[in-house]
């Protein structure tokens, strides 16, 4: 365990030094601090629209940080031929796939959470103000509702980033780091619509039979990104129900764990 | 290898050295075949504790320095505290490295990666060290010191694994040598059997010959040869150089040296590898 979090320290470290991904959280934070600007956009529901517009710029931008982070993770340390100090000491491959992991996942939490934080700065600001334009047209919620659906929303934006990073560092096992990125970004974009494989899959929509399977297999194994988007719900005032997380959370994390015993078998089996 | 000795891994490039120093270290794994380090089979992480590696053109987490290197270093092999404190402080100052303790790795230059290499390769006190080129990129004063901390490691019972082609240098350093060509371990032995092979016999130099004791030097020797001024004679053996040296010694010859005759490990390791490439 000490292995681990040695590593997964170092990792993490080593992530606030890369520029790129910095520039990303700036931008991101900016357009986040700056999200009630759009609200114009959609005259009596800027609230709403507030909400849409950071939420969905938290996804966005932790989505290409848990990508491009995933896919050097491990071609960084090979490419620099670090790894080979680390693995002749009593570090085991799977200790340092794990730590090169948790390091990332820690870095994607951290820039999660300070876009959520911005988020909730702009929102606390913001929002009444909104919140007393919006009540002379009828009843709303209380803040602590919204900020209680908001919080949860990105809780589990983390918990889909934490899948993505898994596959991104799946992906850059397999192949060199530009093809995985492209590879994460391919999964990703498939898995916010994998409803819609089901239906391609459906005979009443025309597939053959091997269409029908390729789409029924994909189906079952692309993670359905879907399911950690609950924007719609924050934006009908639903209440987010706790079991609904628990849910979730627990398919993101049996996902992640099953994606990186795949990496490990096949970094197991690679030259350093 | 015997324990407490510096062992050293010659070969072309290309016959496989890294390829072998991968394959102990457990980086890469063996297509057939079987390996132990200390009774643990290759890549095992049981006998990684008691091992060091120094690889060649070293790498590390640049924006780290040389104490927080070792520290880090330390810390997979579990150790902490003031222990490893002052190994930290020992081994900087071993390797010439604790004036500069608080400069970023980043701001290294090769030497000073060698140096911040060899010593996090000690951080946990092995019984074998693994050296990959160690001297390569170093300055001759770095070399020599480098040198100096590898028969230290000797000294002190530490078994040290050498790879370089680096003849020049290995044959005063090393206690025995594996020549490795195209995968293939061709010669090896003790420095000694290697370079004295078979041929056992002595080398004696004469200085102030006159035409009649060369006569004399050529009837008691198996050959001689001439150099300049001085004059090269083969004898079978240590006793029988003697008695010519003798001899001669009434003819006003000067006796200047006599060996054992001993081949360079650059013969060696070209007659192992079956001579210079076309």
């Amino acid at each position: 365990m000490k292995a681990i979090w040695r590593i997964a320290k170092a990792t993490f470290h080593e992530a606030w030094r890369r520029r790129f991904l910095n520039g990303i959280l700036v931008f991101a934070i900016l357009i986040i601090g700056s999200s009630w600007t759009f609200t114009y956009l959609q005259p009596g529901a800027e609230l709403k629209m507030l909400i849409d517009t950071g939420l969905g710029a938290i996804r966005f931008f932790g989505m290409l940080i848990a990508i491009f982070l995933g896919v050097r993770l491990i071609p960084d340390e090979l490419e620099r031929q670090t790894i080979h100090t680390l693995l002749a000491k009593p570090v085991t491959r799977v200790q340092f796939m794990l730590g090169k992991f948790f390091g990332g996942l820690a870095t994607v939490f951290t820039n999660v959470a300070l876009m959520g934080i911005t988020f909730f700065i702009v929102y606390a600001i913001k929002a009444p103000q909104f919140q007393n334009a919006a009540a002379e047209e009828g009843p709303t919620y209380s803040m602590q509702f919204m900020s209680a659906n908001i919080a949860k929303a990105i809780g589990l934006c983390f918990f889909e980033l934490a899948v993505l990073l898994s596959i991104a560092v799946l992906a850059s096992i397999l192949f060199s780091w530009i093809l995985a990125s492209i590879f994460s970004f391919f999964i990703y974009f498939v898995g916010q619509m994998a409803d819609f494989l089901r239906e391609l899959a459906s005979p009443e929509h025309g597939a053959d039979p091997i269409s029908s399977i390729v789409f029924n297999v994909l189906y079952r194994i692309l993670p359905h990104f879907e399911i950690f988007d609950i924007r719609e719900k924050i934006l009908l005032d639903d209440f987010v129900p706790w079991g609904l997380l628990r849910n979730v959370t627990a398919q993101a994390i049996i996902y992640v764990v099953v994606v990186l015993m795949l990496a490990y078998l096949f970094f197991n089996e690679r030259e350093v | 290898m015997a324990k407490g000795q510096i062992f050293g891994l010659v070969g072309p490039n290309g016959s496989g050295k890294t390829t072998t120093l991968k394959l102990l270290l457990g980086l890469v794994f063996p297509t057939s075949g079987t390996g132990e380090v200390f009774g643990y089979p290759l890549g095992s992480p049981i006998y990684k504790e008691r091992i060091g590696f120094v690889p060649e053109g070293p790498y590390f987490y640049d924006y780290l320095n040389a104490v927080e290197l070792l520290r880090f270093y330390g810390s997979l092999f579990g150790l902490g505290g003031a222990r490893l404190q002052e190994r930290i402080e020992s081994l900087l100052k071993l390797v010439g490295m604790w004036d500069r303790r608080d400069r970023k790795v980043v701001n290294y230059s090769r030497g000073m990666l060698q140096r911040i290499g060899l010593a996090q390769a000690l951080i946990n006190e092995p019984d074998l060290v693994f050296m990959d080129e160690p001297t390569a990129g170093l300055d001759p004063i770095g070399a020599i010191q480098i040198r100096e901390v590898i028969r230290r490691l000797r000294d002190d019972g530490k078994t040290v694994f050498l790879c370089s082609h680096l003849l020049k240098e290995m044959e005063p350093l090393c206690d025995s040598v594996a020549i490795l060509n195209r995968g293939v371990v061709c010669r090896t032995g003790t420095m000694t059997e290697l370079l004295t092979g078979e041929d056992s016999h002595y080398v004696a130099t004469f200085r102030g010959l006159a035409e009649a004791s060369l006569q004399q030097l050529q009837s008691l020797a198996m050959s001689v040869e001439q150099n300049e001024e001085e004059y090269t004679a083969s004898f079978r053996d240590q006793s029988s150089a003697v008695t010519a040296a003798e001899t001669l010694a009434g003819s006003g010859v000067e006796l200047v040296a006599l060996q054992p005759y001993r081949l360079s490990l650059e013969e060696v390791f070209i007659d192992a590898v079956g001579g210079m490439p076309q």
